[in-house]
């Protein structure tokens, strides 16, 4: 199929984009910089026509219905709301340090979905479970908030980069943004990945509600979208009550991704009602 | 915390719950809690996982509930804390909130206006009541309780928005209450069962999930049809059941899908499983010797008498199963043979005798009441078994759903308000300049201070403009 084809070559693009942002930061040069954008643009457009296609293409097998429905096509999903994510911060920040890490978790993600062997890249057919309205809405709202955690995830290993290089350092460690601007990105990111993934969760729940006929029937998944969802709550609580800053936030805003990544993938090694999401 | 006037002094256990720290202690703890009861296999899955564990281990296991960790006691005691903190924290903090809301700030301040950027000061050629009642004008048009104060310096103006924005963390935390309070009052008030239901027949009473009892509905439920479709690859495509809800004189039609549950009387029905059951009749073939007495096949109804062909008396069918002994041997039904004379003979016949023999062999000789030809000249041969669809279906009925709902819809709306909604304050001071006016600009946010600056700046320029200033900020 032509749409699994453009997004294996994709895969590339988001590489040959990390590494353009990767010169930018060794050697402090404003033009790969610039191309890098320019490249990354070209992915996320070519990305979106595949995507687009694969509707399509779902249509004329007539098993029609939006490419959100396996493990396959959640990542490729991922890759995209992280990258359009990522450019729209880089357009508001005219920042474009943030790229290493948002083009490079973007061809991990496509690399697994186009070449692991374990992930079936084939249209598959919806089954019961899975025909609501509540599929789009639930898949769209999760990934965006993991999508936003992830960027605050490469914000925060940015900020620990730099905090303990203090001014000094190559060039890269320089061109990251001051401490302070990464603090407040990583905050206000974690602040949209809270709301999706709450909207998530709920959007989940009153499905599982029609479907299943319990909104919470404590699925492993289920669980570990709760366990995340409590980790970024003590996060702000400890920010915004506390005072907490800086390293204590970015130290458990990685743990919270952990916990993001655990949901997404680790849960699979665990029985539960999401088994669809495996393969 | 808000320092709170002596005079109330708060016990010990008011102070606890009202600690932040042990919010961030609870909430860390319930997700401990919780990646516990991922690991350890729960409820239905425990079995083969207790039998690895030493007696003494099972025995800490059992007394922890581990089990069965979010029905235990100790995580209902962690989440009643986690309410009651949550409780006592909001009481804490809300009169403060309002005393500071009510209080309408003074419009003639002048610390606001300390470090003011020269981009937010500029000059007009106005006389300075002028300038102020134009300023107004526009400040009226984008804030609300406006202020206004004249001094010898000259006129101050206030205005602020967003004052609500400050209850949205009370918002979320009260729907968190809500949508605990609905889980409570379901499963104080609800239940949650099944039945089978096989195509055609009906019933009043289900199964509770939990307790294993059985429930009387007050109405009855028939299936009249089951439908199942599958996708070209064997896949399933769609599970249905057409209902029928009886109760009285009323009677109503259903169907329900997975994804779309009929609700009857507050009850809620889900496609939840299926499966077949063998019908009422089996179809058979006679051999008397080796040749088949008839080609076709008898279809014989249960517990209805047959003659045999050669007038030696009658058989009927006893019993139909859709798998021998469950060992994946396949359909059988039980024959019994009423001869003219002598005790009756009962046996069973296979679909697939191969299977048996395959298994067990030698085994049709060995036992009578397995060979298909224990009443001579005859042998009876299983040809099919009528089959019959059951649909399963998950009974439920949650009244704490509706609570559950508007905590959802609340949690979002706070969550919107209270991350991207800012208190902003804006004072404006026009003072004398000879014979014109300076205007500056100034404002204060609980929030997002990037967003106040943008708000600053676009109402500079809307006052530059209306004010018709001069030139470029001086």
């Amino acid at each position: 199929m032509i749409n699994t084809v453009i997004l294996s070559y994709i895969t590339f693009v988001y590489f040959g984009a990390f590494v353009a942002y990767l010169f930018m930061m060794v050697m402090g040069r404003e033009f790969f910089g610039r191309i890098a954008t320019v490249t990354t643009l070209l992915g996320l457009a070519g990305h979106s026509v595949a995507i687009l296609l694969r509707w399509v293409e779902s249509y004329r097998l007539g098993i029609g219905h939006a490419p959100l429905s396996n493990l396959y096509e959640s990542l490729i999903f991922f890759a995209w709301t992280l990258i359009l994510l990522y450019l729209l911060i880089e357009w508001r920040t005219r920042n474009r340090s943030i790229g290493v890490v948002a083009t490079s978790l973007a061809f991990l993600a496509m690399a697994y979905a186009s070449y692991s062997p374990n992930i079936s890249e084939r249209i598959q057919p919806l089954v019961p479970a899975l025909k609501s309205n509540w599929l789009i809405a639930h898949v769209i709202t999760c990934f965006f908030g993991y999508a936003a955690f992830a960027i605050a995830f490469g914000l925060s290993l940015m900020y620990l980069l730099k905090e303990r290089s203090g001014n000094g350092g190559n060039m890269f460690i320089r061109l990251i943004p001051r401490t302070s601007i990464l603090d407040e990105l990583n905050y206000q990111l974690i602040l949209i990945g809270f709301l999706m993934l709450t909207l998530g969760i709920i959007t989940g729940s009153v499905w599982a509600h029609s479907a299943w006929g319990s909104y919470w029937s404590w699925d492993p998944k289920e669980t570990w979208s709760l366990i995340t969802w409590l980790v970024y709550a003590a996060l702000l609580h400890s920010r915004l009550i506390r005072g907490w800053q800086g390293t204590r936030i970015a130290v458990l805003s990685i743990v919270g991704f952990c916990c993001v990544l655990f949901t997404y993938f680790g849960v699979n090694y665990l029985a539960g009602l999401h088994s669809y999401a495996k393969a | 915390m808000e320092p709170t006037p002596a005079s109330q002094k708060p016990n010990a256990l008011w102070r606890f719950f009202s600690s932040v720290r042990l919010t961030l202690v609870l909430l860390i703890l319930l997700a401990g809690a919780s990646v516990l009861g991922t690991f350890i296999p729960q409820r239905e899955g425990m079995s083969d996982f207790a039998h690895r564990l030493s007696p003494g281990m099972f025995k800490v296991f059992e007394t922890f509930q581990l089990f069965d960790v979010y029905h235990s006691l100790w995580f209902r005691i962690l989440i009643s804390a986690l309410a009651l903190n949550l409780i006592v924290c909001s009481l804490n903090r809300l009169s403060s909130t309002v005393r500071r809301l009510r209080a309408l700030p003074r419009a003639d301040r002048s610390k606001p206006f300390e470090d003011t950027p020269p981009r937010r000061r500029f000059t007009v050629s106005l006389s300075v009541a002028e300038a102020a009642t134009r300023a107004q004008d526009l400040l009226r048009k984008r804030t609300v309780r406006h202020a206004r104060k004249e001094s010898t310096d000259g006129v101050f103006l206030y205005g602020e928005r967003g004052r609500f924005s400050v209850f949205g963390v009370y918002i979320v935390h009260m729907s968190v209450l809500l949508i605990l309070v609905g889980s409570i009052i379901g499963s104080v008030t609800g239940f949650e069962g099944f039945v089978n239901i096989p195509e055609g027949e009906g019933t009043e009473t289900i199964r509770l999930r939990r307790s294993g009892a059985e429930l009387n509905l007050g109405f009855r439920v028939e299936c009249t049809e089951f439908f199942v479709a599958f996708y070209n690859d064997g896949t399933p495509k769609e599970y249905r059941s057409s209902l029928r809800f009886s109760a009285g004189d009323e009677s109503i039609e259903g169907a329900v899908l997975v994804n779309h549950p009929y609700t009857f009387r507050g009850v809620r029905f889900y496609q939840a499983s299926y499966g077949v059951i063998p019908g009422n009749e089996a179809s058979l073939v006679l051999h008397r010797g080796t040749s088949p007495v008839k080609e076709t096949a008898i279809r014989a109804r249960r517990g209805e008498p047959i003659p045999l062909p050669g007038g030696e008396g009658t058989f009927q069918v006893e019993d139909i199963r859709e798998d021998f002994m469950r060992m994946g041997m396949g359909p059988a039904a039980r024959i019994l043979v009423h001869p003219k004379e002598g005790e009756p003979v009962p046996f069973w016949v296979f679909l697939h005798p191969d299977r048996m023999e395959a298994r067990f062999s030698e085994v049709f000789k060995r036992f009578p009441q397995l060979n298909p030809s224990s009443f001579e000249p005859y042998t009876f041969l299983l040809k099919d078994i009528e089959r019959r669809y059951y649909t399963g279906l998950q009974v439920n009925r949650d009244p704490g759903v509706p609570f559950v709902w508007s905590g959802f819809i609340l949690i979002i709306v706070g969550l919107f308000i209270s991350f991207f909604m800012s208190h902003r304050r804006i004072w404006v001071r026009i003072e004398k300049d000879g014979d014109r006016a300076v205007v500056s600009l100034a404002g204060m946010a609980n929030k997002n201070p990037v967003g106040l600056e943008r708000e600053l700046d676009r109402l500079t320029d809307g006052l530059r403009e209306h004010l018709g200033a001069e030139g470029q900020a001086s």
